[in-house]
């Protein structure tokens, strides 16, 4: 058997914890759940809400699932010491940045199976056989959520509170992406054709670019013992 | 910690030019023609916003020298900074809201500016929240300076953002002026000028009250 790269054996090790135990990932959808059925509450009988609405509703959803994977993915390395074996292991800290960016995203893509369903479900939402669009949206903003949430995600580790610390910094870091997540989704949901919207997919991918080359300057300096 | 006078010359300079800036205000710019005595409210509102900005770009400077330098001046000068970035983009945020309400009749509207003032004030409002938390101290400073950098980067994607999502806000700085008269142009000078002494002394004061407060506590823990 060929022997992985660094980072997958520290992603597959994260997901083999996450998954087996029921880490996190079942948190992540019962709560991403709960939202789109509370908001489902504010319709009034018989009424679908609108695609923006409901993409909104999603991304929200997603946004919280993101905090409470990372804060379950940090939360792995902090008892008995772990932390420090991973530091002192042969492994840069930009492995390990892209190793927990990986194990999250794999994650948050999986509590959005369900949350998408819930879209269907609660909310009556139909993606008009645009699914492949769709697919791509959501891959480009993941990866720029999950970039911030290894990023910041390290920045919360070992704090008490740190599930309100982290929400309360991440959030309002997110919003370009979000309203990005939003605006396209919101067209998708409502039957329009996103081909057009070429600026919200650029602003996107230079999100994703950008802080991706500045996580991986700044995450050494975050995740280091002291 | 030497005592200079700098900080009391510079309070005493912003008092009189603020004064200064509300004659000018309210006696030698006039009356805008559509909005009225309400427009008086610009000349606090966009030094505000402006000293707001450049508080934020302080913290991401703070940021850069802690991560270079290490040294906890530049850790002071990023928290006090950031301080005041909320304070006075929290103040642009109220007087513009004040002034948005007899216009546009709501306290509230989704405008670029707006929005990205009021998203980076809670930026920077969990920045602040982080400064506090239990971390040991070293460790919080290179913390905050990941997070002043990220913050600071971010500020770009965030007008854009707001500003694709739809725009009303009435622009300003234009190349023909933005419509204002010399005399308000003047007093908006003085205004700006009033408020930015004013910003300087309190960055100034708070940075050496940050750290005159790790002195201290450096002291107390050697104590015990």
């Amino acid at each position: 058997m060929p022997r992985l790269p660094r980072f997958l054996i520290l992603a597959h090790k994260d997901l083999r914890l996450m998954l087996g135990l029921g880490l996190g990932l079942v948190q992540t959808v019962l709560l991403g759940l709960l939202i789109i059925f509370v908001f489902s509450l504010s319709l009034p009988v018989g009424e679908t809400m609108s695609g923006q609405g409901a993409a909104a509703i999603f991304w929200l959803a997603s946004v919280f699932g993101l905090v409470l994977l990372f804060n379950a993915l940090y939360h792995l390395e902090e008892a008995n010491g772990v932390r420090l074996g991973l530091l002192l292991a042969p492994i840069s800290p930009t492995t390990v940045f892209v190793g927990k960016a990986l194990a999250g995203g794999a994650l948050l893509v999986l509590a959005q199976i369900f949350f998408l369903i819930g879209l269907v479900v609660f909310l009556g939402q139909s993606l008009y056989g645009q699914w492949l669009w769709a697919l791509g949206l959501v891959l480009a903003v993941d990866l720029g959520l999950v970039i911030m949430g290894s990023l910041l995600g390290a920045l919360s580790q070992g704090q008490a509170a740190r599930e309100s610390l982290l929400s309360v910094i991440l959030f309002p870091l997110l919003v370009p992406l979000l309203l990005g997540g939003v605006k396209l989704g919101g067209g998708l949901l409502s039957g329009v054709s996103i081909q057009d919207e070429t600026q919200w997919m650029t602003l996107i991918m230079a999100f994703d670019a950008l802080f991706a080359a500045v996580a991986l300057i700044l995450f050494p300096l975050v995740f280091r013992e002291g | 910690m030497k005592v200079t006078p700098l900080i009391s010359i510079l309070a005493v300079a912003a008092g009189f030019t603020l004064v200064g800036a509300h004659l000018a205000i309210w006696l030698h710019a006039p009356v805008e023609a559509t909005m009225g005595l309400v427009q008086k409210i610009f000349y606090l509102h966009l030094p505000l916003a402006w000293w707001a900005m450049l508080s934020f770009f302080l913290v991401f400077v703070g940021s850069v020298g802690v991560l270079f330098r290490k040294t906890a001046s530049w850790d002071a000068l990023a928290g006090s900074a950031a301080e005041m970035g909320v304070l006075f983009s929290g103040l642009a945020l109220i007087t513009g809201s004040l002034w948005a309400r007899p216009i546009w009749n709501v306290w509230w509207t989704w405008d670029p500016r707006l929005t990205t003032a009021l998203i980076m004030w809670f930026v920077y409002t969990g920045y602040l929240v982080l400064r506090t938390s239990p971390i040991p101290h070293a460790k919080r400073r290179i913390l905050c300076a990941v997070l002043g950098i990220v913050a600071f980067v971010n500020i770009p994607f965030v007008f854009f953002s707001t500003r694709l999502w739809r725009s009303i806000h009435p622009s300003v700085i234009t190349s023909s002026g933005g419509g204002m008269e010399p005399e308000m142009w003047q007093a908006m000078g003085i205004s700006l000028a009033g408020m930015g002494l004013l910003w300087l002394a309190l960055i100034i004061l708070r940075t050496r009250q940050i750290l005159i407060q790790e002195r201290l506590d450096g002291l107390w823990a050697a104590r015990l």
